[in-house]
């Protein structure tokens, strides 16, 4: 037999289930976590049978609920007109402090960033007219800071 | 630390179980004989293990042999919870429940039990060479009781109605005093 002995998923959820919703409530905020982590348990399920090994489970798991967290972000619909938001975006739900704990680890420039996309909701040719720089340098900049925030998560 | 709520962990094992992403599904169960520990396949129930039993160990052997998607619902288990109290208690003497025999390897072992399983009702008892002999092979008692001493499906597999043909009660995986319950229960011994 070639493939690892990976225990019972469900072993792993109520090892590290509360840990893992206290990080999906850092990440995501108190009103996706659940979500969030309902999301990154069905991701990890569709995933376990092909892990090549059965070490490390436990950060594999963290990694999961962080991307999904990430992509909840990315996901989520920014109702309000562009044009009525004040400079600095504030939305009635927007969870600033989760957001922001979220994008810490990243420099500056790639936090403001990350703040006209996500927080504001700019689309790229504004995002560009704010940093100084082309589309599509906005859409490489935003794309790099999510990519860097992902791999920075996963370490 | 907030503990995962239950509405949680009961949406992730119904989706898995939607989405086909599960390969087994267990439940815990309180009853007159101890809590139980019902894990189900898809072809039905392949382990019952009674509460002396190391969870993860059962756990890991479905696993090991169904895949490594084990996932808890009660709710996803409904029937089979309704089904199995209802007998322990009983308000119902059916017990009609799909088994999978797939924890058993040793082919004779095999059919020793889906014997069991199919001709001995309740309210019957059996001895060992009996079943021996119904299962095909009449001088291989020995192996009979091997069979039901490892039967990884105990109560629905009915190996509490195998008898030695010495007398007595005779082991029980679940222990002597289960056994002797179960079958006062089904009315196939007199107190």
């Amino acid at each position: 037999m070639t493939a690892p002995a990976l225990p019972p998923f469900w072993s792993l959820v109520e090892a590290h289930g509360d840990e893992l919703l206290a990080h999906a409530r850092r990440m995501a905020g108190p009103e996706q976590a659940e979500d969030v982590l309902q999301d990154a348990f069905l991701r990890a399920l569709r995933a376990y049978p092909r892990l090549r090994h059965a070490e490390h489970l436990r950060a594999w798991l963290y990694r999961v609920t962080t991307t999904a967290a990430i992509d909840a972000h990315r996901a989520r619909p920014r109702e309000l007109p562009v044009a009525e938001l004040p400079v600095v975006g504030v939305e009635d739900d927007y969870d600033s402090g989760a957001f922001e704990a979220l994008i810490a680890p990243l420099p500056a420039r790639a936090r403001d960033t990350l703040r006209l996309r996500f927080v504001e909701d700019l689309d790229y040719d504004r995002i560009a007219g704010r940093l100084g720089c082309s589309p599509q340098a906005a859409r490489q900049r935003v794309s790099t800071a999510v990519r860097t925030l992902r791999e920075r998560h996963a370490a | 630390m907030t503990p995962l709520p239950d509405t949680l962990l009961e949406a992730v094992a119904s989706a898995a179980v939607r989405e086909g992403l599960a390969d087994a599904v267990f439940t815990r169960l309180r009853t007159p004989i101890g809590r139980l520990l019902v894990v189900q396949g898809p072809r039905g129930i392949v382990r019952v293990g009674f509460e002396e039993e190391p969870e993860d160990a059962v756990l890991a052997e479905v696993a090991g042999r169904l895949g490594p998607r084990v996932v808890a619902s009660d709710r996803e288990l409904a029937f089979t919870r309704d089904t199995l109290s209802a007998y322990l208690e009983g308000d119902d003497d059916r017990l009609e429940l799909p088994v999978d025999l797939g924890l058993v390897h040793a082919p004779f072992r095999r059919e020793v039990l889906e014997t069991l399983h199919r001709e001995v009702g309740r309210g019957e008892v059996v001895t060992y060479g009996a079943l021996a002999e119904r299962s095909g092979r009449p001088r291989a008692f020995r192996a009979a009781a091997t069979a039901c001493a490892r039967n990884p499906v105990p109560i629905v597999v009915p190996c509490h109605r195998v008898l030695p043909g010495s007398g007595g009660i005779g082991n029980y995986g679940g222990g002597a005093a289960r056994k002797r319950v179960l079958l006062e229960l089904e009315g196939a011994l007199r107190g």
